[in-house]
């Protein structure tokens, strides 16, 4: 049995390592001889099977193939319909999972407890399905592990490095920034921030625009008609992407589904670069979040380390260089090192400090008493960047007399105004009637490590209390007795 | 010297006092129908609208930047923006996603205007 086995759940791929004998981390290929697994699911439509990987990305009907799961994981209502049934995403992801359990597990045998690598600004209920997913698939999650985190504990493994590391994540769906600090074998989290969608799926969109446009003039007709076509193209414009990370000028021959005639695509890096130089920007702003939330200038870092696939594109080393004045270093190979690290953080987990990647608080009316000011607020009471695991109280006031009873919301959010954050739950609290308003109630959040939240209510006059975990409805969330069920049918489900 | 009173969402909404108008971004006051039942999740519904109803905004008057603003001032605005609508663009909320996409292209092409292409 593998002892310490990390996975890198990724948007457009999926790789498992396992930590040798002698302390390095190796990816284990799957049944097909690929080091990484597309995370592609196809539903055939003549034989109860389901074909996970370059399988399933490359010749399947698109009605029934299902890209970039993990987009969806933190909608509480997406789900996928296929032969009249509702698949979860978690369901999906499920699918993935059980594929490189199977086949991994050939070469370096049983796999039962799993770290398994997020992006930095999952929330809660992404996190949770993910969970979901890895059980469904007959995996116990041992830790969930943020991407850049995982990638930051490869680099310093490989590279032996000490002082502050900036991980600038640059992946299929997602962009994750995290700066760490490395002592020794000691590595701290300082924070991470994350975008989402931003990735090399985006740049893919936009160079696929540019294809249908240069199309357009050459022949008046429309490049693709139907979702199957769109999808060739969209992989010929992700190979032209690749290209350009390498030659300056990139030529294409493509035709449409209509015999519509043949035209010549002709890309530069530079007219590329000019189509995603907003992207990037956005990728720009989201370093200088980072930065800006620990109170460090580029000056302060000593190492900015590149991970992801969407790294390779010229354009974003020249940009941070430019920021930074020193060139970035690459993690290795940026495809393979966050299943790597999450196999090394599986042994080294106890000498990684990580943090909150979310501020969790409440609702409430704050009066400022030396302005007189009032006004309903985010409350927080676990911010941001608090090492976890973590627990902290704040006292509240009730707001009514005769209250029966106090209802707490659970926000998700940093941002003061209400608007700008997400109320994840509710936390409802009997208590004993006839009492005047301004009683003492005390709410506690507390953060595991797997960067799940649970809320306690504490009435400090009636002693009564009620702790809850939260929990998410919807089409897409499943419920427990849901989750054994299906749970039950992936198991016993052919997964090639 | 701050006093933090209790408020669940449904009395924020019932207690008739609107939420705090944010002095940056032009927002509309937030009109949240009804609060869902205990322990479940609430989504806050329709805020900050980013169309206006009336004439297509400018980036900058998206952003809430003027032209007696500092280069300081936009600098601020725009990473106090940036944080709450990239955030916004992993919401629960599918409204507050889809405004937060368009919100973050505003901040891009404001910043671009007034500190050059990256």
């Amino acid at each position: 049995m593998a002892q310490y086995v990390g996975i890198d759940l990724g948007t457009t791929l999926s790789g498992l390592a396992y930590l040798k004998s002698d302390g390095n981390p190796e990816i284990v290929p799957n049944a097909d001889g690929e080091r990484l697994t597309p995370s592609v699911v196809y539903f055939d439509a003549h034989e109860d099977v389901k074909l996970v990987g370059s399988a399933a990305r490359d010749g399947g009907d698109p009605d029934r193939t299902i890209f970039q799961i993990k987009r969806f994981m933190d909608d509480p209502e997406h789900v996928i319909k296929i032969d009249g049934r509702d698949w979860a995403p978690s369901e999906i992801s499920a699918m993935i999972l059980a594929k490189l359990k199977r086949d991994c597990s050939r070469i370096i045998g049983d796999i039962d407890d799993v770290v398994i690598t997020v992006p930095a600004n999952f929330n809660e209920l992404a996190r949770k399905s993910t969970i979901a997913a890895a059980e469904m698939a007959g995996m116990k999650v041992k830790r969930l592990v943020n991407e850049p985190t995982a990638a930051a504990v490869y680099y310093a493994h490989n590279q032996g490095v000490q002082g502050r590391v900036l991980v600038y994540d640059l992946g299929g769906g997602t962009l994750d920034v995290t700066l760490l600090e490395v002592t020794g074998d000691n590595i701290r989290i300082l924070t991470s921030e994350g975008a989402r969608h931003l990735g090399g799926s985006n740049f893919d969109e936009i160079l696929l625009g540019a294809y249908d446009e240069q199309y357009r003039k050459q022949t008046g007709a429309d490049l693709y008609s139907d979702e199957r076509h769109r999808r060739r193209v969209l992989q010929a414009a992700e190979d032209a992407k690749k290209m350009l990370s390498k030659l300056q000028r990139v030529n294409d021959t493509i035709a449409n589904d209509k015999d519509g005639g043949i035209a010549r695509i002709d890309l530069t890096r530079d007219g590329f670069e000019k189509l995603v130089n907003r992207m990037l920007t956005r990728t720009i702003l989201l370093v200088e979040q980072a930065l800006d939330s620990v109170n460090l200038k580029p000056k302060d870092i000593d190492h900015v380390v590149l991970v992801g696939g969407s790294t390779r594109l010229p354009k974003v080393k020249t940009i941070l260089e430019k920021m930074f004045g020193k060139p970035p270093k690459s993690c290795g190979n940026v495809d393979e090192c966050v299943a790597l690290g999450a196999a090394l953080f599986a042994k080294k987990s106890a000498r990684i400090q990580e943090i909150c990647n979310a501020s969790y608080g409440t609702l409430a009316m704050v009066y400022n008493a030396e302005t007189g000011e009032e006004k309903l607020m985010n409350s927080v009471v676990i911010p941001k960047n608090s090492p976890i695991p973590c627990s902290r109280t704040q006292l509240y006031l009730t707001s009514e007399d005769d209250e029966k009873l106090i209802e707490v919301d659970i926000t998700q959010g940093e941002d003061e105004d209400s608007r700008f954050v997400d109320v994840i739950g509710r936390l409802s609290l009997e208590v004993p009637p006839g009492r005047p308003k301004g009683c003492e109630v005390a709410v506690t959040f507390s953060y595991d490590e797997n960067q799940r939240v649970r809320a306690l209510v504490v009435d400090k006059q009636s002693g009564r209390s009620r702790e809850v975990a939260v929990n998410y409805k919807g089409a897409g969330v499943l419920s427990d007795e849901e989750l054994k069920r299906r749970s039950h049918h992936l198991r016993a489900m052919r997964i090639e | 010297m701050f006093k933090r009173v209790l408020q669940s969402l449904s009395k924020s909404l019932g207690g008739g006092k609107p939420a705090p108008a944010a002095p940056l971004p032009p927002v509309e006051a937030p009109a949240v129908s009804k609060a869902a039942p205990p322990s479940q999740p609430v989504k806050q519904s329709t805020p900050t609208p980013v169309t206006p109803a009336k004439e297509v905004q400018t980036p900058e008057e998206l952003c809430g930047i003027t032209a007696a603003m500092t280069k300081a001032e936009i600098s601020a605005q725009l990473k106090l923006l940036y944080r709450r609508y990239n955030r916004g663009a992993s919401s629960l909320n599918a409204k507050v996603r889809l405004d937060a996409d368009s919100m973050l292209d505003a901040i891009v092409a404001v910043r671009e205007k007034h500190f050059g292409e990256i």
